[in-house]
């Protein structure tokens, strides 16, 4: 590419460019990063972290409603198996953007990649706490002290792998460009590590694919060994797969939804092509989903215990009927492009989706000694407080990233709004350097 | 540069001729797989008929453990509930509302030729002794999942809610006395002799023998553990139901081998992972080509530096 065409970028503009199409990431800009949200949302994470420090000295006991029929809490249960499988849009989205070619939805990716990357690490802090001896954990770097056949060994194993080394490459790039704009004498070096980056990403997107693909269903794999104490609704040889199978759906339905609500609530253009792609391929994965979900039942004989009337088959139509009109409204939204429908569908299937996943190890786990568990109080501060992080983190990221899709306009705008309105915030960069070689001069006049 | 079909048919190919030969080496080998039964597997046997639930064996393993007596329930006697952090063995009652047959039942790790709570460890912390086939715990290793307390069929590893250092607790057949030569803290106690010690094919042959001595005496005619969950190394003769004794009926084939079939089958040699990955870089190497060439028509186009 040489830089004598890019110096001087056509004026006329496009006519294939519409006013409505997601053509480029753009940060956030005009509403600031601090305000109460933010400072409710902080609260709750330093919150968390003192009540986190309280557990790690009194133990689990104290602080959970955990009990030896319930050995495991909300923190696992929620935070890594729900969270994780709404936080696999990078996976999902990925997949089907790079190897089934729908590229339309590379408008998402960013998003995708971003809010997987902070529900990963709110998982894996979970995982960390949730341990009750987490200083033995030193023993991941060790491969040959791996039970390779232990799910929960290949959860822990390539969870903190793909959340450490896949996932966070694949976010590098909107932090590069971001020095790219910040000053132009960093653009030779950042440009030397983005050819270095792009040289390895075949072989980095390939693991992003296959690693959560591997952890996602062996989450499924780990209510396997619990055998009968699994309600027979969820309890099945497919589960690894129907675990996957959610996940694709939840996450596609958590990166679109985020990104509907982010329109909303900062005033962009929603590019109902793209969104109407990813319901497209929403409401497929949740039919298809759906209909090996009752053929599992059904072969297994398991299907008159959905008619019995105690908690199980009550749980079990929820979630059934949450996904299902979820997935009809995503279908049915795109007869004429109706964003409300669409989010109802997205967040109904989401919703279904995250109960499917939290109840083999909760509400349809039949614990051998009968009891009862319900999180304490500290234990769902703890939860909520590190989800209030990865959401405070996003917002963080999103004012000061490229990371939600708009109109090349929505470009255009900013780097306007920064010369003329915030002449003094230098740090943003995106104004200075908005158009490739712009005041390139100016620069080296300045140092 | 986009893929054809051919080309991907040709992929397909290429990748499924190698995974059709791993999934047919995998299959083989574990069709093989059956549960070897340690050289020297030591064991206990327990018949509920002849127990008196006198509990003599409680507190004989939390002393032969130099663990404290559990006072927990009324602050004066040893007298817990059920398997706890400070309680390795418990006899319990089962004691049927109709007025027919009651039973003691002793609780205790069952020690399994193939156990579930050692097959989902992380990094073993719960490991069967190849030798004596006694399944114990290292705290060296354990990170505190609690994923044995959710594994076990028989629901015996417990967890120590309390403290920084937490550990998990279970019966390990007293292996510090074995090693003494003595006999477990149980078994050197009990005045009936309900549960001994001994090789568990010398403990399978005096089941039978009992079974066959007392016709009529023992539920089903057959001693829980000889195949049950794969085997154990904890047998078990009873007058009532076993399930009334907490020993669910989980069939000849271990929990793991039955659950963890095709789990066990992908991950074989890490073979069929492998593949993919090899066939995912090939396409994304393509893809990414294509990808890079249209970001930078869009770059000559908009004037704006591309974003990938």
């Amino acid at each position: 590419m040489s830089t004598a065409t890019l110096n001087n970028p056509p004026i006329t503009v496009n006519k294939a460019i519409d006013q409505e199409r997601w053509e480029r990431a753009v940060p956030v800009y005009g509403f600031p990063v601090v305000n109460g949200l933010f400072l409710g949302l902080v609260g709750m994470t330093l919150l968390a972290i003192v009540l986190t420090a309280y557990r790690e000295l009194a133990g689990l006991g104290p602080v959970s409603g955990m009990n030896d029929a319930y050995g495991w809490g909300i923190w696992k249960t929620f935070n890594v198996m729900v969270l994780t499988g709404l936080g696999s849009g990078a996976f999902a989205i990925g997949i089907a953007a790079w190897v089934f070619r729908r590229k339309r939805l590379f408008p998402l990716m960013r998003m995708a990649l971003l809010t997987s990357f902070l529900a990963y690490a709110c998982g894996l802090l979970l995982l960390g706490i949730d341990a009750g001896r987490p200083w033995n954990f030193y023993w991941i770097v060790f491969p040959w002290k791996w039970n390779m056949h232990s799910p929960l060994a290949e959860v822990a194993i390539c969870m903190s792998i793909y959340a450490t080394i896949p996932l966070a490459l694949e976010n590098i790039p909107p932090v590069l460009e971001r020095l790219w704009y910040f000053d132009s004498r960093l653009r030779p070096g950042v440009e030397r590590v983005e050819r270095g980056l792009h040289k390895f990403f075949p072989s980095i997107i390939a693991a992003a694919y296959l690693l959560p693909g591997m952890h996602q269903s062996s989450l499924g794999a780990l209510m396997l060994l619990a055998g009968e104490r699994v309600h027979p609704l969820w309890q099945s040889a497919w589960l690894p797969f129907l675990y996957l199978g959610a996940a694709t759906f939840m996450s596609f339905g958590c990166v679109a939804g985020t990104t509907m609500w982010c329109c909303l609530a900062w005033k962009r253009a929603m590019d109902m092509e793209v969104l109407d792609e990813a319901a497209r391929i929403t409401a497929w994965l949740i039919f298809v989903w759906l209909g090996l979900r009752f053929l599992d039942i059904l072969f297994r004989g398991a299907m008159h215990t959905a008619f019995q009337p105690d908690r199980y088959a009550g749980v079990f139509w929820l979630e059934t009927w949450l996904i299902a009109y979820g997935g009809w409204l995503l279908h049915r939204s795109l007869r004429n492009h109706q964003r409300r429908i669409m989010f109802m569908g997205y967040a109904l299937s989401s919703l279904g989706g995250m109960i499917y996943r939290f109840s083999p190890t909760t509400l349809a786990f039949r614990a051998s000694p009968e009891s009862l568990y319900f999180p304490s109080t500290i234990e769902i501060l703890v939860a909520l407080g590190f989800i209030c992080m990865a959401v405070a983190g996003f917002l963080l990221v999103v004012k000061r990233f490229a990371i939600l899709p708009a109109p090349l306009q929505e470009w255009h705008d900013m780097a306007d709004y920064f010369r003329f309105r915030r002449p003094y915030i230098r740090w943003t960069g995106y104004f200075k350097y908005g158009h490739f070689g712009e005041n390139e001069s100016e620069t080296d006049d300045s140092d | 540069m986009a893929i054809t079909r051919r080309e991907l048919i040709a992929t397909m190919v290429k990748a499924g001729v190698p995974a059709a030969v791993t999934v047919s080496v995998g299959a083989e080998a574990l069709h093989a797989e059956n549960i070897p039964v340690p050289n020297a597997a030591v064991g206990l046997l327990y018949d509920a008929s002849i127990c008196i639930g006198c509990k003599a064996c409680v507190a004989a393993c939390a002393e032969a453990n130099a663990t404290p007596p559990d006072t927990r329930g009324d602050g004066l006697h040893q007298a817990p509930s059920d398997l706890n952090d400070l309680t390795r063995n418990i006899i319990k009652l089962y004691k049927p509302e109709d007025g027919s047959a009651s039973s003691f039942a002793k609780r205790q790790c069952m020690h399994c030729l193939d156990p579930a709570c050692a097959a989902g460890c992380p990094f073993e912390a719960l490991h069967k002794d190849p030798e004596s086939g006694i399944v114990s715990w290292t705290a060296e290793e354990c990170i505190g999942c609690r994923y044995c307390t959710i594994t076990c069929p028989y629901h015996v590893p417990r967890f120590q809610w309390q403290g920084f250092n937490p550990r998990v607790t279970k019966c390990e057949l007293c292996s510090h006395r074995l090693a003494q030569g003595l006999r477990p803290g149980c078994t050197s106690v009990c005045p009936t002799g309900a549960v001994i010690f001994g090789p568990r094919t010398a403990l399978l042959l005096e089941a039978k023998r009992r079974i066959k001595n007392n016709p009529g005496r023992y539920y089903q005619e057959r001693v829980y553990g000889e195949t049950d969950n794969g085997g154990t190394q904890a047998l078990y003769l009873s007058r009532v139901p076993f399930e009334k004794l907490g020993l669910p009926e989980l069939g000849p084939e271990s929990v793991p081998a039955r659950t963890l079939r095709w789990q066990r089958r992908f991950y074989q040699y890490f073979a069929l992972p492998a593949l993919f990955y090899a066939g995912l870089v090939q396409v994304i190497r393509k893809r990414l080509k294509g990808h890079e060439q249209e970001a930078h028509e869009r770059e000559k186009q908009t004037g704006l530096r591309a974003q990938l």
